[in-house]
């Protein structure tokens, strides 16, 4: 698409399409690491096309709700602004510390100070490359995250304003399941955008040097 | 761990107008552990010391200084009450850096979840925007206004770009555990090595073979075998020089033409037992029908009928040889017996050598020896010549090998290197041993995805073709000496792949298993320049004229 003439039959992605883009992508990241890390057997994932590539999401129905029961509210807050990151603890089952920290930055793209030309909207298909990437290099950092070899558990924080609008009886304040600033490494991963939102990701994890 | 000041800039200015704020914070944690102080000891890589002694850093970096666990050296050293000169301690008099304190202690709970940064990460991809790029850890932050007054926190906040009044939440339920139980995931930990299939060849293309060769992976026809006797310890499969097959269905044996596909019946066992074992002369002639009754029957195959019952065995005949006129028979209970098959008292020699059930046992094509495996996992190999010894006389076997770990059924000798043995084990030991039986040592080994049912050398190449039980229900290919896959056809049948019987030309193996199927693979080709009835003559070394004459 030439970027000075828009197709007519484009429209520029909402903020309500950029939300569930990055709803959907946080399911495909959330599952990936879940599958990856070995948080739940691999019998418990099945193949499914997405992005282009396959991946692998959990056909366990428990957790299946689980997730979508978390990424609606984070749909909400997305759509309300009022989330700045998503973070995947993975947390020792026994000793409840925490392993490695899967953080999602979320934060909203600025408009630009001219509004008389609005920038042409970024292709989905750039957007999806960039996903895609995102998975692929979650997929590759098994090479260099630790070994797990015990028994683990996850846990998903959602880091809000003070003003977001929080359902109280299923959302409650926690602790940031942090690992300790002496053991702790942290990689830098891709990032995508949309024209609405900015997602950075970065991988924490327990290092004993 | 070295810290790079990811701070934007804006940040770190103001924080430097700020000084009072950190400075009012230093008492309190001057009476801190020294651990505190311990931060940025051999820190060379810290960037204070190329940004300039005097700007004191961002309460970020104080935060992290204070979380420094005690190093074990340390901690060994002070528990044995003794601080080393030189060591650490010592170090710290040394003041290369500002000493930047750490933050009020209402802040340093929370302080500690700020994880380290390591500039020296190779993974870090993008690194256009590090603003964006330490957000992610200073949202790890979040200060408590609660504790401290509200100008001290907006200017905390500030100074440190940390947004006040940010919340962390959690869902109130845990993940689910998953579905699978614990039982389950035990059952799965044991049946793992069952299916750990180990990877396949990309292609069937021997890539060792001179010449890429392709090996077809269906077979060339299958026969039904109702009824076949789904055992390990059993030889139900044999196919002649006269290019006849016989096959033992439970207590039927039939012989099948392949030649003109035709299918007769030979007999039936007596009633309540089963043919254990079947073996042609080397001349193709005659049937040697073991019985599980001990009993060993002696068939003419063109006459179909049976020309005498040899009985003396205690128990089951699993296996049946052939050399010349003395048909050897292996029994359950440990014993191999010769019988000659022309003479009325046809026990000529007895080898006693296995604890277990003789499941293995060949001839050399000349006589010399006599290979035989057991389910003792031993196999022997005993010298040919029994003429001269009077009957009853315990030989002892001229080698005795102890290599394998489980039963060993398969056994073949090579027909282009007299001295060479292959044999097999089962499920525990999945290895083909192969022998030098003139200076008794083992020259190759190789180990194998699954038991080892079969072997049998191809006439005309240098490989040899080995099936397999479960899980790989296999047919494979070795080149010899490499021991080298030339090709693997996985799940060749539904069950376990339990016998095979090589076909007088050298080309076409016929397998059989549990499944009630007889296939027929066609795995060598014929060289050219012998043509079918040459080749089929030097193939299996058949003899015109028939020695047996018993008749």
């Amino acid at each position: 698409m030439p970027p000075t003439k828009q197709a007519p039959t484009r429209q520029a992605i909402t903020l309500k399409g950029s939300t569930n883009l990055v709803t959907e992508f946080f399911k495909y990241a959330v599952n990936t690491i879940l599958f990856q890390r070995g948080v739940y057997p691999a019998d418990d994932f099945h193949m499914v096309k997405k992005y282009g590539q396959t991946v692998l999401i959990t056909q366990d129905l428990a957790l299946e709700n689980y997730l979508e029961k978390i990424l609606s509210q984070v749909n909400k807050w997305l759509l309300t602004g009022s989330i700045t990151q998503i973070v995947l603890a993975i947390i020792s089952k026994d000793s409840r510390t925490a392993m490695e920290r899967w953080v999602f930055d979320v934060s909203l793209v600025e408009p630009p100070a001219d509004t008389s030309a609005p920038p042409p909207a970024k292709p989905e298909s750039e957007i999806q490359a960039e996903i895609r990437n995102i998975l692929k290099q979650i997929v590759s950092t098994v090479t260099f995250l630790p070994v797990i070899d015990e028994p683990t558990v996850f846990n998903i924080l959602a880091y809000t304003s003070e003003s977001a609008d929080v359902p109280a009886d299923e959302w409650v304040d926690t602790d940031p399941l942090a690992i300790e600033a002496g053991k702790s490494q942290q990689v830098k991963l891709r990032n995508f955008s949309t024209d609405v939102h900015r997602i950075e990701a970065m991988v924490a994890y327990r290092y004993d040097g | 761990m070295a810290y790079t000041p990811k701070t934007p800039a804006r940040h770190r200015t103001r924080s430097e107008t700020k000084t009072p704020l950190t400075g009012a914070s230093v008492n309190v944690f001057n009476n801190s552990p020294t651990k505190h102080s311990k931060a940025g000891a051999g820190d060379t890589t810290n960037p204070f010391i190329t940004s300039g002694p005097s700007r004191p850093g961002s309460p970020i970096k104080r935060t992290t200084g204070g979380s420094i666990a005690v190093s074990k050296s340390l901690r060994r050293q002070a528990s044995a009450g003794v601080i080393r000169k030189g060591g650490v301690e010592s170090r710290l008099d040394v003041v290369t850096r500002d000493y930047v304190p750490p933050p009020p202690k209402s802040e340093t709970k929370r302080s500690r979840s700020q994880p380290a940064r390591d500039t020296r990460d190779r993974f870090i991809t993008t690194r256009e925007t590090p603003v964006d790029e330490v957000a992610a850890t200073l949202d790890l932050m979040s200060l408590n206004p609660q504790t401290s007054s509200p100008g001290h926190t907006a200017r905390l906040a500030a100074a440190t770009g940390v947004p006040i009044n940010k919340r962390i939440l959690a869902y109130h339920e845990p993940p689910p555990p998953s579905a699978s139980d614990a039982l389950l995931s035990q059952q799965r930990e044991l049946v793992r090595p069952l299916y750990a299939r180990p990877g396949e060849l990309p292609t069937s293309n021997g890539a060792t073979s001179n010449k890429a060769r392709k090996i077809p992976t269906q077979p060339e026809r299958v026969l039904d075998a109702p009824g076949i006797v789904d055992d390990f310890y059993l030889n139900l499969v044999h196919w002649s020089s006269l290019n006849i097959l016989a096959v033992a269905l439970e207590g039927a044996t039939y012989v099948w033409k392949a030649d003109s596909g035709e299918v007769v019946q030979l007999g039936e066992a007596p009633e309540g037992c089963y043919v254990s074992s079947v073996n042609f002369s080397q001349d193709g002639l005659y049937l040697g029908i073991g019985l599980s009754n001990g009993a060993v029957e002696l068939w003419d195959v063109e006459a179909q009928q049976k020309l005498r019952t040899m009985a003396g065995h205690s128990a089951q005949v699993a296996s049946l040889s052939w050399s010349q006129h003395i048909l050897s028979s292996g029994c359950s209970d440990g014993s191999i017996w010769h019988h000659d098959v022309r003479v009325a008292k046809h026990k000529v020699g007895e080898l006693i050598g296995h604890q277990g059930e003789v499941c293995g046992l060949a001839w050399r094509e000349d006589g010399e020896l006599l290979a035989s495996g057991g389910n003792d996992n031993v196999v022997n190999v005993w010298d040919g010549r029994i003429g001269d010894v009077a009957p009853g006389t315990r030989t002892a076997a001229k080698w005795v090998k102890r290599n394998h770990t489980a039963a060993v059924k398969a056994v073949a000798w090579c027909p282009w290197q007299s001295s060479l043995l292959a044999t097999g084990g089962g499920t525990n030991d999945a290895t083909v041993h192969v022998w030098n039986t003139t200076t008794g040592s083992r020259l190759h080994s190789l180990t194998t995805p699954s038991q080892v049912t079969s072997i049998q050398w191809s006439p005309h190449r240098k490989e040899f073709l080995t099936t397999h039980g479960f899980p790989t229900n296999a047919v494979m290919v070795h080149a010899y000496p490499s021991m080298e896959r030339v090709c693997e056809i996985r799940d060749a049948h539904d069950a376990r792949v339990l016998w095979s019987a090589i076909g007088p030309a050298g080309d076409i193996v016929c397998t059989g298993a549990g499944d009630e199927n007889l296939k027929f693979w066609k795995i060598w080709d014929i060289p050219k320049v012998k043509k079918s009835k040459q080749a089929k003559e030097s193939g299996r070394g058949s003899t015109s004229s028939s020695i047996l004459g018993i008749r």
